[in-house]
């Protein structure tokens, strides 16, 4: 090796380790991602306490690594190395041609079993008849879909077991798998589209007895055709084409009231500030909070209907409220308070606990229900 | 710290680097000396003290044998004092919960437990030291009078870690008088490039394969065919992380002027299991047969004596490995095979084609890599007795494997040979003036942009 070549793969090592330093010490400080829906973490304070527990060298791990020069573009060059080497499962994401479908892990079992024992003790605490609906999600109904022999927990299991409750339970599976050829799922994003919710909402109105709705009362309207939902960030996979998303249900007539700091505050059944930011699936009731009611004035001595939701229940409750007077959703992330007192005080008629697979069986909320 | 993390790469080694090369040569082993008690206090601040005392004994007793060298009574009692302090350290820390769980389960003794977290690096540093003495004593290697120097040696970061375990008497010279040139920094820097996509970019893919069939023998969905695939992926797993670990530290080493001998030399070339245990980890193996083997006798004495000895050392080197069953069963379980070729195969061996032999060691060592993988020996039998025939053939779930990881294992096996040194041995000394930078590119852009994904914690409102 001449000297001036060893000068030059010197340098060369120098400013790739050196500038990417120099470029993270430049770089402002960002306070969160958009693209990973979360706070980012910012340089940790000194202490000699933080310092002897380990927790500022930890901090200043997390520090360096949330505000790595590009960030989001390192996690794209990954997949697509990964792509490369014929691997077809991202972080556990499988890219299935167009689609992007979300693995589900085998469950701990006893969670399971436990969350259904506490949606049988909501039943009979209340007088208000119970009814369970658990929604598959991509990895079951577009089963075909998956790459050969790819794994991902049998959502059939869990949904045979809350039929084992002896509860009234919502046939989701049957009304998705008969629609499995139409854009029911976003490709890039975990949730049912609306037109799944369109189809879930009649096999929740079937399993009520209600009259179904039908597709031709409603005009669609696309809202954004820029929706690259979090199966994008998880995966790293930031080619494919995003998904459309669409408004069905008409905003007039009906009054939303959202307790989102535990007052309540007017709200609309759509906030479409969110459709202008990465995170657009929130647009549907303004995303997450504790509880929200929305009334349709048309439907002045209809029944109520209360919702122990999740997010699936955002783009469903629209439709719920073409057939009740009053819906409410309610989030047991958030809302502490008995369950069956709320559905008692506030002349609730029929309970229904909406989750999705993929959530049921991971949370560890539900047994607030029991109170 | 570990090597293979952001904040190593582009924080600490940059710094680093900048403050050693702008340090006059003379103060350069007290630089090396506190950005390496930096490093290793890193993730456990308190153990400073523990480096800080373990360099203070094994200098001072350093000294003292040197000192009473002429009484070679008290100069051997020094020598014991020292190896019995490295040993009471490493026994503590690493086997005190181990011996104390099962001198439980004699009826009438109850130890405690302390789950103690394991000082990083003590396996490795404490060998080192007790080398010195010993080295000293035997005249291998001078008496280091200066403590800055001797706690540069013990801390040096490169191999303060994962080895390869440094003898004083290596690096004796090169701590005195060493001379840095941009050659051995452009060398080490390439080396240092070569072990970091060993360790991040084929260790850790095909460690998920392993993951992954572990979690298929507890789902007791594993087949044959995904129990041998998770036998070569763990096997895989651990030479690549191992030996690009050591890549790292040889490179680094270089760069700041210091030769480390090599640690791996091909192992999964080898055609006998003998010849195996010559090529993996020799710096461990080295040590075991010059502070231990020979020193017990070696050879010299007959062959019950002989097979005393190797076994004394396989039991050694199994338990070196980790506080557990597995360990001292897969030293075992070499110690046999090493007799069995020794005294029983050697004449079949060497009629036997190369192809078979290097099948059969292959067998061997992967078998035993189960051994070490598998803690619980419970599951480590099941697994095993599944690749035996203890299980279907084969699933559809084995075809998704092998889809996703068939072009890694093509990229391992070929990088277990020589194909990819002489290969580039042949290109054109102009060719490869023009590939060493791109590729050294390629593999740090890469390597990072697989560290800042491990980072990527996208929320998901997923959960809702």
């Amino acid at each position: 090796m001449t000297k001036a070549y060893s000068r030059f793969l010197t340098a060369f090592f120098c400013l790739f380790l050196g500038g990417l330093l120099a470029w993270h010490l430049f770089l402002p400080d960002r306070d969160r991602s958009e693209t990973e829906n979360r706070t980012l973490a910012q340089a940790p304070a000194f202490s000699w306490a933080a310092l002897v527990n380990g927790s500022y060298t930890k901090g200043v791990e997390d520090y360096v690594a949330d505000q790595f020069p590009l960030r989001d573009d390192w996690t794209v060059l990954k997949a697509r190395a990964e792509q490369l080497m014929g691997k077809s499962e991202f972080n556990g994401v499988y890219l299935c041609g167009d689609t992007l479908i979300s693995k589900v892990e085998t469950p701990e079992a006893a969670q399971v079993e436990k969350n259904l024992t506490y949606i049988q003790k909501l039943a009979e605490k209340t007088d208000v008849p119970v009814s369970l609906g658990i929604i598959p999600s991509a990895a079951e109904i577009w089963k075909g879909k998956l790459p050969a022999g790819a794994e991902s927990w049998d959502q059939t299991l869990l949904l045979n077991a809350a039929a084992g409750t002896g509860l009234p339970t919502v046939d989701f599976k049957g009304a998705l798998e008969a629609h499995a050829s139409e854009p029911i799922f976003y490709r890039t994003d975990h949730h049912w589209t609306t037109l799944g919710a369109f189809y879930g909402a009649n096999a929740l109105l079937e399993a009520l007895d209600k009259a179904p709705l039908e597709q031709a009362d409603f005009t669609p309207e696309t809202v954004s055709d820029d929706f690259s939902g979090t199966l994008y960030s998880t995966s790293g996979i930031h080619w494919l084409t995003p998904d459309t998303m669409e408004f069905w249900v008409g905003e007039e007539g009906l009054s939303v009231t959202s307790w989102r700091t535990g007052a309540p505050e007017a709200a609309t059944l759509y906030d479409r500030s969110y459709l202008q930011v990465k995170d657009k699936y929130s647009a549907f009731l303004g995303g997450n909070q504790p509880l929200c009611v929305v009334k349709n004035e048309a439907i002045p001595d209809g029944e109520k209907i209360l919702v122990v939701r999740d997010s699936y229940s955002d783009a469903l409750a629209p439709f719920l409220t073409q057939r009740f007077s009053e819906v409410h959703l309610l989030d047991l992330r958030y809302y502490r308070l008995p369950v069956a007192q709320y559905a008692a005080e506030n002349g609730i008629d029929r309970i229904v606990v909406l989750y999705s697979a993929q959530n049921f069986v991971t949370d560890k909320n539900l047994v607030l229900l029991t109170q | 710290m570990i090597f293979s993390s952001l904040t190593f790469l582009f924080v600490y080694l940059p710094l680093t680097l900048a403050l050693y090369f702008l340090t006059p040569l003379r103060w350069r082993n007290l630089v090396l000396l506190v950005v390496s008690l930096f490093f290793y206090g890193w993730g456990e601040p308190v153990y400073i003290t523990i480096m800080i005392l373990s360099i203070l004994i094994d200098y001072i007793h350093g000294l003292l044998v040197e000192k009473y060298r002429a009484n070679d009574r008290k100069a051997r009692w020094f020598v014991g004092q020292s190896v019995v302090f490295n040993l009471l350290l490493l026994g503590f820390f690493k086997y005190w919960d181990f011996l104390a769980a099962n001198l439980s389960l004699i009826p009438g003794v109850s130890l405690p437990q302390f789950g103690i977290p394991l000082p990083i690096g003590i396996s490795f540093f404490t060998f080192q030291t007790m080398s010195y003495t010993i080295d000293v004593y035997r005249q291998d290697a001078p008496v280091q009078r200066s403590m800055v120097k001797f706690g540069a040696f013990v801390t040096m970061f490169p191999q303060l870690i994962a080895g390869p375990i440094v003898q004083y008497k290596q690096v004796a010279r090169e701590l005195d008088h060493r001379v840095n040139t941009t050659e051995d920094f452009a060398l080490g820097a390439r080396r240092f490039t070569v072990g970091l996509a060993k360790k991040v970019l084929l260790a850790n893919s095909i460690g998920a394969l392993w993951e992954a069939c572990l979690a298929a023998q507890s789902a007791g969905t594993l087949t044959m065919v995904s129990g041998w695939m998770g036998l070569l992926a763990f096997g895989f797993q651990i030479y690549f992380d191992f030996s690009g670990y050591s890549d790292m530290a040889i490179g680094l080493g270089q760069v700041f002027g210091f030769r480390f001998n090599e640690n791996f030399n091909y192992p999964y070339l080898s055609t006998s299991v003998t010849e195996f245990w010559r090529r993996w980890h020799m710096s461990l193996t080295g040590w075991f047969r010059e502070y231990l083997y020979i020193p017990l006798g070696g050879n010299r004495g007959g062959t019950v004596k002989t097979l005393r000895n190797i076994f004394i050392v396989w039991l050694c080197t199994g338990f070196w490995h980790g506080a557990s069953w597995n360990f001292i069963l897969w030293g075992m379980y070499f110690f046999l095979w090493l007799m069995v070729e020794k005294y029983l195969l050697r004449s079949v061996l060497a009629k036997t084609p190369a192809a078979v032999k290097h099948f059969y060691t292959l067998v061997v060592v992967f078998v035993g890599w189960g051994l070490f993988a598998m803690e619980n020996l419970r599951v480590c039998g099941s697994y095993l007795a599944a690749c035996f025939g203890g299980a279907p053939l084969w699933s559809a779930a084995d075809g998704y494997l092998l889809r996703s990881y068939g072009v890694t294992f093509l990229v391992l096996a070929a990088a277990s040979t020589t194909l990819g040194k002489r290969g580039w041995e042949k290109l054109p000394g102009k060719v490869r003036a023009v590939l060493t930078p791109v590729l050294m590119a390629a593999g740090l852009v890469v390597c990072t942009a697989y560290l800042v994904d491990g980072s990527y914690n996208p929320f998901l409102y997923f959960r809702f």
